[in-house]
């Protein structure tokens, strides 16, 4: 009688509650990724976000543009040689003299003359996220803001969403707060 | 082991049968109850593409849209071009049907392009984009440089739309007045 006693009730009861709880949590992580995964890893942001230039710190406003394939630039005075691209930033955003290497040479082609201008690569802190990006160079002086964020930076980390503007301002840990 | 042992209980089949649904039940129950705020954006705010299949109503005519929120205004492509005092008369690509419109001027615009400013006839357009029904300005410009017909700028998606870059052709058109 004794025995009976013991194995009923009092010893399952511990057992089967961790059991449970397991079985509980196990079930709430595999649903968890169907309520969460999508959209929680991108970060929305607006129609112009500030973004820092790196290693430099420089804060740049830049135009979030869908409809452009790549990134771009501002650069005046721009010279190329020896496949280095020597450019200064327009003197609003600093006057930084930059010197970079040429990855590439883009084609462009407008409605009455075909360009090539230069790619270099460049690191920006967007949000609390830090990216290394190709940017084409070229002299935007008639347009308003000196940085074109495309959708080569556009397709990994973000998504748009024009009723905002200035929503995810940058916060990487390499960026000095102001 | 407890599930050992449990065997020779009776009815042990029917306590398992309802743990476990009765687990099940509570952890859907509360990943809903976690994530209702993000469900809830997500319902008011439509993600799309960055380019969408649209419908121009009432003529029902099927066009690829590049939606760009580079471009402050949407703008379509018009060939032909005619202005009749206040109205303009043109026609949509033939690829896209060739259709024949007429339709009054809201208003010209001096519209910025890489090329220089131009000016531009602004006409009133209904489009549909996925479940969603809008009637939107757009200028007219002949686009045949261009890849696509119909541009979507800020004016049109700033009526609650996300870009996610990722996306392409994910929204089909399916507006209560579609047949």
């Amino acid at each position: 009688m004794k025995i009976v006693s013991r194995q009923n009730p009092f010893q399952k009861r511990p057992v089967r509650l961790s059991v449970d709880l397991m079985l509980f949590l196990v079930l709430a992580i595999l649903l968890l990724p169907s309520g969460k995964g999508i959209a929680g890893e991108k970060i929305t942001i607006g129609e112009v976000e500030e973004v820092v230039l790196m290693p430099w710190g420089l804060r740049l406003p830049a135009r979030i543009d869908t409809g452009a394939a790549t990134s771009s630039l501002d650069s005046r005075e721009l010279n190329v040689e020896n496949n280095i691209a020597e450019f200064r930033l327009p003197k609003k955003f600093g006057n930084l003299q930059l010197h970079l290497p040429v990855v590439e040479w883009q084609s462009i082609r407008s409605a009455d003359f075909a360009e090539r201008r230069p790619v270099v690569e460049i690191t920006l802190c967007m949000g609390s996220k830090l990216i290394r990006a190709q940017v084409t160079l070229n002299d935007r002086s008639r347009v308003r803001y000196p940085l074109i964020i495309g959708r080569n930076i556009l397709k990994d980390n973000f998504v748009v969403d024009c009723t905002r503007s200035n929503c995810s301002p940058p916060k990487c840990p390499e960026v000095p707060s102001r | 082991m407890w599930w050992g042992e449990g065997k020779g209980e009776g009815g042990w089949d029917f306590i398992m049968m309802d743990r476990w649904l009765s687990l099940f039940s509570l952890a859907v129950l509360t990943s809903f109850l976690l994530f209702t705020p993000e469900m809830a954006s997500a319902e008011e705010k439509v993600t799309i593409g960055t380019v969408e299949d649209v419908i121009l109503l009432p003529w029902r005519v099927k066009l690829p849209a590049r939606i760009d929120t580079g471009a402050a205004k949407s703008s379509l492509d018009a060939r032909e071009l005619k202005v009749h005092e206040d109205r303009v008369e043109f026609k949509l690509p033939k690829k896209y049907g060739g259709l024949q419109l007429r339709l009054p001027v809201i208003e010209w615009r001096h519209v910025r392009t890489p090329e220089g400013l131009e000016r531009r006839p602004i006409v009133e357009l209904e489009i549909c984009l996925g479940s969603r029904q809008i009637r939107t300005l757009v200028n007219l410009a002949d686009r045949s440089m261009v890849k696509y017909p119909l541009i979507l700028g800020r004016n049109f998606l700033r009526e609650d739309f996300v870009v996610d870059v990722k996306r392409r052709r994910t929204s089909k058109p399916n507006c209560p007045d579609l047949p």
